[in-house]
């Protein structure tokens, strides 16, 4: 451009108009400014008032009202995670889990160490027999972050995966997973220790059952439920001594026929037990002697009522343990079963043989019977 | 027709004086303006800088303030709530139709259509002059049309307003016609850029559909005021892409199949689009002045209808692309969304209604893709369950096969999700789609519209396609071998003789050539010696030089005046590959068409 009047005149005209627009674009960015200001405050407050309805509605168990709630809660604010969180969680409540397994997903593949997610994601994948991946998720919701309580969530999880465990027939890992547990609870954290026993219970560990629950027990050591289980658990665990002494204080604190019935039972155990520790000799031969006497007239009795039928014992068992029973009843006596202690084994692992053949052809019988089948499978590990 | 048009009188004569006072004694009183520093006087270019930011920070505003406004007039009609009333869905678009009708055929002529063409036929027909009320009546028209739930989407008319303002900035500041021209683009790219919050696919896409070239003068400006208008709009309305994706891994190449069949069947459903609105817009358009009050209601009561099955199809849907992103959608509701929303979307369009095709483009190539995806997967369950890359890429897919832009498509996608792993599918399948599209339809979308409008603009498309001649195309070997400065007037001579060239090249051993007649060989020997050397005879003087790849178009304007031109290696100025002649030129271009 050549610098002539004209363009002299047009140059100054130019800077005058690009200075002068400053204005217009103050005004414009005067009105944008509080358009979207205005605009920003209305859409916080219509999200968290739609929250709100949410939260409403999936207390008062709407969940599929309360769907559409955060739906529109999530129009105004998509990147708010609680209310992609809730949404989530009311869309899986209404039975939506393919949706809500969407949502949950989005939400851990921003962040892969939350505990509610992770949590939500195991419980979906649960549900869908995806064992694996429910599992991997229930872990990473135990070692995740969580916003409130972290101890309390983790450790609810960690009793969530052992129950999972459970379901699934996978008894070792549950075991581990309670041991952890076991070994991280707190004292004085009663109530866990009774979950966790419970849960010893099932997983088949009943001594460790039982750890819990004299756990339990030094907070209060008369709280009835806690001896009750503890009682049972040790007699789930063959330990008859203890479960005894549980039973005992429990039908003191709270007497129940079921608890009078395995206490009675548990009694005739360790009077009939010879194989306690500290009985004499003469002791443990008399009681062998009993408990052959009592076998002998169980079998009688079995034979008597199952008569010749052979859809009852189908080998022929009865007949062959009659046999032997008389015969060995031929040759033994008090005084050979003091001197013999090998004498007195072979009896007592025939008169377990004849409780558990008895057992199966005539039903478990009560009393002194129950207890000489209890004491086999104590000795011999039920497998003989 | 021609609504477009503006009167011929109110297109600015940009070197015209303003005011009463006459130029000359304005120049006089501030003459100090020439002795003023250099660095405080503007040249036109940086003026011309300068004011693609101030037009980038007006368009970015503007189209904030009209982002906000379709939220507000949303608000206002449906409520808050994603389902609102079905009273309020069959209504309220047939209501504002009404009104958007009335409001246009009064007041806002131009404003109708989608504004990309109305900004190209600003550029290449009326000196890029768009009127400002143009750009108020979009503003109010589409943000209407839009809020009310017509199947239409910001961003065209958000480029037709960054186009308005900068043509309106522009005739204020009287910039010549040609900067005037430019300028439209520049606005253009700025609306789009604070529209998309994608600043590098509006600069494409102007430069892709606008303006069809690389020019080094716009590029800048360009450039400079998309990127203002984005940093505007993520200062206001946030800085997160227009859509969320997640992580994207390709785990077998072979998955690439299933990319490219989904590139064909968006290919196929983009050209059935596009047809659809070939078909119908002249036709309505055509039809009595008076239906074109009640064309945009008719349109908005048909969409009700279907808005009160699929509230998703109404308005411009970002929220369900995103949501089909997040895979929170069955690829059956997936397909149902993506054929209802070409028919939301037609009816809108071919109405007359004002508003973009952007969005109902994305919001379809979304559907269609994660349809496709979860398709396949049914078939192939080895393919990845989850359906939002299929639908990511979908997005770019249409955007390919309806728009033609396949370059700003792959951008696009890229931009507007902030995901880069999507690119190598994504490419496939764009390609595949624009094939079949260009295979089916010669024209474009946009130059389909502007020839129903009557106007003959220019085709981008057809002309990034146009077969470009070179060098290499016209020239030809040469008979005899050139010769050299250092030869005698006798050997020269002895050349000349058993050459059929009536002009032989001369070659310096600097690179330098030159050129002489037969017949000039003839002169110079009776006026010299035998002996003498060809460079002591010889006028001075070069010839320019050609290589193989340029442009035959550029060597016309090299040739004038020579009768023959050599063609030299990229490699070497010594080493001739051939000569070109006019003739040759000529030729050459009858051959090509």
């Amino acid at each position: 451009m050549s610098d002539g009047p004209s363009n002299i005149a047009l140059r100054y005209i130019q800077r005058r108009v690009l200075i002068l627009s400053l204005i217009p674009l103050g005004v414009l960015f005067a009105i944008t400014v509080t358009l979207a200001r205005t605009y920003h405050e209305r859409e916080a407050g219509l999200a968290r008032e739609w929250f709100q309805r949410g939260n409403d509605d999936f207390s008062a168990g709407k969940p599929a009202v309360a769907s559409a709630d955060f739906r529109n809660a999530l129009s105004y604010d998509p990147e708010n995670r609680e209310i992609q969180l809730r949404l989530a969680e009311a869309l899986l409540d209404g039975g939506h889990a393919a949706e809500a397994k969407a949502y949950f997903q989005n939400l851990w593949e921003e962040n892969p160490g939350a505990g509610e997610v992770n949590l939500n994601l195991a419980r979906i994948s649960a549900q869908t027999a995806n064992v694996n991946e429910a599992v991997r998720h229930y872990r990473e919701a135990i070692y995740g972050s969580w916003e409130s309580e972290p101890v309390r969530q983790r450790t609810n999880t960690r009793l969530e995966l052992c129950e999972f465990f459970l379901q699934n027939g996978r008894l070792n890992e549950a075991r581990e997973e309670l041991a952890a547990m076991a070994s991280d609870a707190p004292q004085g954290q009663a109530m866990l220790h009774e979950q966790i026993g419970r849960l010893f219970l099932k997983a088949g560990d009943p001594a460790k059952a039982v750890q819990e629950f004299e756990a339990a027990l030094q907070t209060n050591p008369r709280q009835s439920q806690w001896l009750e289980d503890a009682g049972k658990a040790a007699y789930e665990g063959a330990d008859y001594e203890k479960a005894e002494t549980y039973l005992s204080k429990a039908e003191r604190e709270n007497p129940s026929a079921e608890i009078g019935e395995l206490l009675s039972t548990v009694r005739a155990v360790l009077r009939d037990d010879p194989y306690l520790p500290g009985l004499s000799d003469e002791e443990q031969a008399r009681r062998t002697w009993n408990a052959f006497q009592q076998a002998f007239e169980r079998l009688r009795s079995c034979v008597a009522t199952s008569g010749a039928s052979s859809n009852l014992d189908p080998t022929g068992e009865l007949d062959i343990l009659t046999k032997s029973a008389k015969q060995l009843k031929g040759r033994m006596n008090m005084r050979s079963l003091v001197a013999q202690p090998e004498l007195r084994n072979d009896t007592m692992r025939f008169i377990f043989r004849i409780e558990k053949v008895t057992s199966h052809v005539c039903r478990i019988p009560p009393g002194s019977d129950q207890a000489l089948l209890l004491i086999g499978k104590k000795y011999e590990g039920g497998n003989q | 027709m021609n609504e477009l048009s503006p009167p011929r009188a109110e297109i600015p004569i940009p070197a015209a004086p303003v005011g009463s006072e006459p130029a000359e004694i304005k120049a006089e009183r501030y003459r100090w303006l020439k002795s003023a520093p250099r660095s405080l006087t503007l040249s036109e270019g940086n003026l011309f800088l300068i004011l693609a930011v101030i037009i980038g920070l007006f368009s970015g505003m503007a189209v904030v303030c009209f982002r906000i406004t379709i939220e507000w007039i949303r608000l206002a009609l449906f409520g808050s709530a994603l389902a609102p009333s079905p009273a309020r869905v069959l209504l309220v678009p047939a209501g504002a139709g009404l009104l958007v009708a009335f409001l246009i055929q009064r007041f806002f002529r131009a404003a109708r259509g989608s504004g990309v063409n109305q900004t190209k036929a600003a550029v290449y027909v009326f000196d890029g002059y768009v009127p400002f009320r143009t750009v108020i009546g979009k503003f109010i028209t589409c943000a209407l049309a839009i809020g009310s739930g017509q199947s239409l989407g910001p961003e065209d008319p958000s480029l037709q307003i960054g186009a308005g303002i900068a043509s309106a900035l522009g005739r204020r500041l009287k910039l010549s016609r040609d900067k005037l021209r430019l300028l439209a683009p520049v606005g253009a790219a700025a609306g789009l850029a604070a529209a998309f919050n994608a600043p590098i696919s509006a600069v494409l896409f102007v430069i892709e559909e606008v303006i069809g070239t690389w020019s080094a003068g716009a590029l800048g400006a360009i450039v400079l005021a998309a990127v203002s208008s984005a940093v505007i709009m993520r200062w206001f309305l946030g800085s997160e892409p227009l859509f969320r994706v997640p992580a994207y891994n390709l785990d077998h190449p072979a998955e690439l199949l299933a990319y490219a069949a989904l590139g064909v069947v968006g290919g196929v459903v983009s050209l059935a689009f596009l047809k659809i609105i070939a078909y119908f817009r002249p036709r309505l358009s055509s039809l009595q002045e008076w239906t074109r009050y009640v064309q945009p209601a008719a349109a908005g009561l048909l969409i009700g209808f279907i808005g009160l099955r699929l509230p998703q199809t109404m308005g411009a849907g970002y929220l369900y692309v995103d949501q089909a992103l997040h895979n929170q959608y069955t690829w059956e509701i997936l397909a149902i969304l993506g054929f209802a929303k070409i028919v939301t979307t037609s009816l809108s369009f071919v109405s007359g209604t004002p508003g973009g095709m952007f969005a109902p483009t994305l919001f379809i190539g979304a559907m269609i893709g994660g349809a496709v995806g979860g398709l396949e997967h049914h078939f192939f369950p080895q393919l990845s369950a989850s359906l939002a890359p299929f639908a990511l890429v979908g997005i770019g897919t249409f955007f390919a096969g309806f728009l033609r832009v396949p370059i700003t498509s792959v951008f696009m996608v890229i931009e507007t999700t902030g995901s880069y792993s999507i690119a190598l599918p994504l490419m496939i399948s764009n390609t595949i789609a624009y094939l079949i599209s260009r295979r089916y339809q010669d024209v474009s979308l946009f130059d389909l519209l502007a020839r129903q409008d009557g106007f003959e603009l220019p085709s981008m498309e057809e002309q990034r396609e146009q077969v470009v001649l070179r060098v290499e195309d016209a020239m030809r070997k040469m008979e005899s071998p050139p010769l050299q400065s250092s030869d005698t007037l006798a050997r020269a001579l002895e050349i000349a003789e058993s050459s059929a060239e009536d002009i032989l090249l001369v070659r310096f051993p600097t690179g330098r050539w030159a050129s002489v007649l037969k017949e000039d060989l003839h002169k110079l020997a009776e006026n010299n010696p035998p002996d003498a050397l060809l460079r002591e005879v010889l006028p001075a003087g070069r010839l320019p030089v050609l290589h193989p790849d340029q442009r035959l178009d550029d060597v016309l304007r090299l040739i004038q005046g020579h009768a023959l031109l050599p063609v030299v290696s990229r490699a070497g100025a010594r080493i001739v590959e051939g000569v070109v002649s006019l003739s040759d030129i000529l030729n050459a271009y009858q051959r090509a068409t």
